[in-house]
């Protein structure tokens, strides 16, 4: 039986931010529907109105042509909606059954729930993934133990779980590596077959072209285009979603890094994760890690932060520098931008000013001279083309991009010389990456080192000097120059240049 | 990869683990220090005093593990022993009792409901709530019974202090019900919504638990229990005084936190508050037996409290720094 969900003129305001103006949606069984738009164009808003999580101030929603009201979760589940979410919906202290199971366990008899059945059934639903595990998963891990990319696979396997016919993946992909991708797109193609609706919510083009049949595009929460893949290309559906073209294309002008002095030697770095890492890095270079997520990436940045502790050499302009903490990393002109924003980065319900000036508070002396410190907030703000209503204002009232860009922020306050990057793009739309590419380019012009570590492999090519692809806790393979493809990048990320030892 | 069993995998998968170290330790030290301890009678005497913060303390745990904690339990307990002692008083039937003993049930189920609807339906925070009602249930008792006095019928009295039913304390099948039920209750799908709430309100709502409900219930289940408590203690002590509950609340937390729960809700169970209450009154006769002066005893017993609390830390930080 073919189901149709339509989403008419819906409009959602927080307090007295508009997310959502004029939303429209259609999704009909056997469909996969790109729900694309920058960030704070109102995707998420969108996903939670037809969730149920949060309740619409003006619209419709029509479910096969009859006006529907979805009040709560609960009643978005009993019509068959289910959603993946991208704040992810599990509960860590909760085992991988008990979260996939919860609120529809099997029961015994007795009334108590069955965990033998609820083992085996989700058995039988982890094998949906079976192979792009990097741990052993078992039903009985809790939650918090699992890597981000496995606690995503727990959600998607959640949502599936309720058999619904309709399926929203907000960002699904945002943390799942390349292989972990295809197998969920080979299980999207099964569920259309099966007679399934998917809301396909990302920021990613090329797995957009790869799975959708229809678009629709949100800007500033207004639906501003909608129609069939086939019938638009990439630029113009870019185009679509920031009004202003020309922003998707980069690419780094040649360096003259090769004459700079050598700034950071690593030898032989380890820790739990890593198993012996060396490379060295000159003046003014932009060099990537690339790779699987997990393989050891985050590790190598925060042992560099003095964050983790580890065995073997760094050495900082020949100066042998061992850093137990992150406060004598900092001293050093080292900076970290993490890549979980939202936990690591940034104090979301304190003001933007609090936040980019946080690592800098010490330089303003006692009592505060808040006047310069105000200023200087401001012209930083300035110079990273922040878009805020005020320093006053909290960070939580600031879009994804823009919360990223007080994260860079808060740390290019302090004018450090070397720039450790954690993914500092995921989940962050088209218009601000092109303005933070312009903006890495530049600051390696000005002499700072950086080192970045991307899962977006475009990124990766496009920008850097050389890459380092780090596999199983080691680097694999340096690429550069002409051997900088997409192409080998992936196929070093796989390990296939060793024979795919996974 | 093999699983060893280390320090972290017993702690996270057994809280309840460094409280039964800490129980048998208190054992060890309080039967050196009084040899007769384990004989039927000097077991039961002990037991009958314990029980009563035992079932509070099995009420704070629910409470905590929902993500929340309850302030006001003292407050119920003054209140349940002053209903019982006024009403009763010293020469009421048996029939008189049990019918206030029920209705002593429905008052600290009642107030637990009071406090439930301000946290779960109008959203405020639990520690200022149960703060503020713990005066009000305080204050309550004190209007119903401005000075001690009144009590109950010896003969039920007796009954709670004497019954050894096979030669083991009452307390022992109390205990032995209450980890029933909640081996039970825990493996049911309330069992399994009151961890997702304490583990994460938010994420259980896009679930669809009834986190409200949820919140709701863990306040009645607590005032229940705290009733029970104030019965039990009544019985114990044959009279009545308004500022019998007053020094249990904190007792009550102190015994869920030294039984491994975590204060920030979502991990943690029964066994290992019921452990901590035990371990915790068992503190208060060591230190009556090593004859420490009674204007150390407060000094004496915090530092071991303390010290009890700070333990798992202490071995955490030694094992990172080794690290």
């Amino acid at each position: 039986m073919a189901k149709s969900l339509s989403v008419r003129n819906i409009i959602k305001r927080y307090g007295g931010v508009v997310a959502l103006s004029d939303g429209n949606l259609d999704v009909r069984t056997k469909e996969v529907v790109a729900l694309i738009g920058a960030n704070g164009s109102g995707k998420s808003t969108m996903s939670k109105v037809i969730n149920g999580v949060v309740v619409l101030d003006g619209g419709q929603l029509l479910l096969d042509d009859k006006p529907v009201h979805i009040s709560s979760p609960q009643s978005a589940k009993n019509m068959g909606i289910a959603t993946v979410f991208q704040e992810l919906s599990l509960i860590p202290q909760m085992t991988v059954a008990e979260n996939i199971w919860l609120t529809r366990e099997p029961m015994t008899a007795f009334g108590t729930v069955n965990r033998k059945a609820i083992k085996d059934k989700t058995e039988q639903l982890l094998s949906l993934f079976r192979g792009t595990y990097k741990t052993d998963l078992h039903p009985d891990d809790p939650v918090a133990s699992l890597p981000p990319d496995e606690k995503q696979i727990i959600e998607i396997l959640k949502a599936i779980n309720l058999d619904p016919w309709m399926v929203i993946l907000d960002e699904a992909t945002a943390s799942l590596d390349g292989r972990q991708v295809q197998r969920l797109f080979e299980l999207i193609g099964d569920w259309k077959e099966a007679g399934k609706a998917v809301v396909f919510v990302s920021h990613r083009m090329e797995e957009i072209f790869r799975i959708a049949d229809k678009y629709s595009v949100l800007r500033n929460g207004k639906t501003v285009g909608a129609g069939k893949m086939k019938d638009i290309n990439e630029k113009e559906l870019v185009k679509l979603m920031i009004e202003k073209e020309s922003v998707f294309t980069f690419t780094r002008g040649e360096t003259k890094a090769n004459e700079k002095p050598i700034y950071l030697e690593i030898k032989d770095l380890r820790t739990d994760t890593l198993h012996g890492v060396s490379f060295r890095v000159r003046e003014g270079e932009l060099v990537g890690i690339g790779g699987l997520r997990g393989q050891g990436q985050r590790d190598l940045l925060l042992s560099l932060f003095g964050d983790v502790p580890y065995s073997g050499t760094v050495k900082i302009f020949g100066n042998e520098s061992k850093f137990k903490h992150p406060r004598e990393a900092m001293k050093k002109g080292v900076a970290l931008v993490p890549g979980d924003r939202a936990r690591e980065g940034l104090l979301y319900i304190r003001s933007i000013l609090e936040n980019l000036q946080l690592p800098s508070w010490a330089q303003y002396g006692f009592p505060l001279r808040i006047g310069k410190a105000k200023k200087d907030a401001e012209q930083a703000g300035a110079s990273l083309n922040l878009k805020m209503a005020g320093l006053g204002e909290p960070v939580s009232s600031l879009s994804g991009g823009n919360a990223q860009k007080v994260v860079l922020g808060k740390w290019l306050m302090r004018k450090p010389r070397l720039l450790l990057l954690d993914d500092p793009t995921k989940g962050v739309d088209v218009g601000t990456k092109a303005e933070f590419y312009a903006l890495l380019t530049q600051l390696c012009n000005e002499g700072k080192t950086i080192l970045f570590y991307s899962s977006t492999d475009e990124e990766l090519v496009g920008l850097c000097d050389r890459v380092l692809v780090v596999h199983d806790g080691i680097i694999r393979t340096e690429l550069s120059g002409a051997s900088l493809t997409k192409e080998n990048l992936i196929a070093a990320s796989l390990g296939t240049s060793k024979g795919g030892a996974l | 990869m093999k699983k060893r069993v280390t320090w972290d995998f017993l702690m996270a998968r057994y809280p309840a683990f460094f409280p039964l170290i800490l129980l048998v330790l208190s054992i060890a030290i309080n039967l050196f220090l009084q040899p007769n301890m384990l004989d039927r009678e000097t077991l039961n005497s002990n037991m009958r005093v314990f029980l009563p913060l035992i079932l509070l303390a099995v009420g704070q745990a629910i409470v905590l593990l929902g993500g929340g904690i309850d302030i006001s339990v003292g407050g119920v307990v003054s209140i349940v022993n002053t209903i019982l002692a006024t009403r009763v008083g010293l020469d009421g039937s048996p029939e008189k009792m049990w019918q206030f003993v029920l209705i002593s049930l429905l008052a600290g189920a009642l107030a637990g409901a009071i406090n439930g609807f301000f946290i779960a339906y109008l959203r405020l925070q639990p520690i200022i709530t149960t703060y503020a009602t713990s005066f009000l249930y305080a204050g309550l008792a004190l209007f119903i019974l401005p000075n001690p006095g009144g009590g109950i019928p010896a003969d039920i009295s007796n009954l709670y202090r004497t019954s050894t039913p096979l030669g083991l304390p009452l307390a022992f099948y109390v205990i032995a019900i209450l980890l029933l039920i909640w081996v039970y209750v825990s493996s049911t799908r309330y069992g399994k919504y009151l961890f997702a709430v304490g583990g994460k309100a938010e994420a259980a709502y896009e679930t669809a638990v009834p986190v409200t409900l949820v919140q709701f219930g863990i306040y009645v289940i607590s005032g229940f229990m705290a009733a029970l408590a104030g019965i039990a203690i009544t019985m114990l002590s044959g009279s009545g005084n308004a500022e019998i509950g007053g020094q249990m609340t904190l007792n009550s937390i102190t015994a869920v936190v030294i039984g491994g729960n975590a204060f920030s809700g979502g991990i943690g169970g029964v066994a290992g508050p019921i452990m901590g209450a035990v371990t915790l009154s068992l503190i208060q006769n060591i230190i009556s037996f090593a004859r420490i002066n009674t204007w150390w005893e407060t000094l004496v017993k915090a530092t071991i409290i303390v010290v009890a609390l700070a333990a798992p830390g202490v071995i955490n930080l030694i094992r990172r720094r080794r690290a």
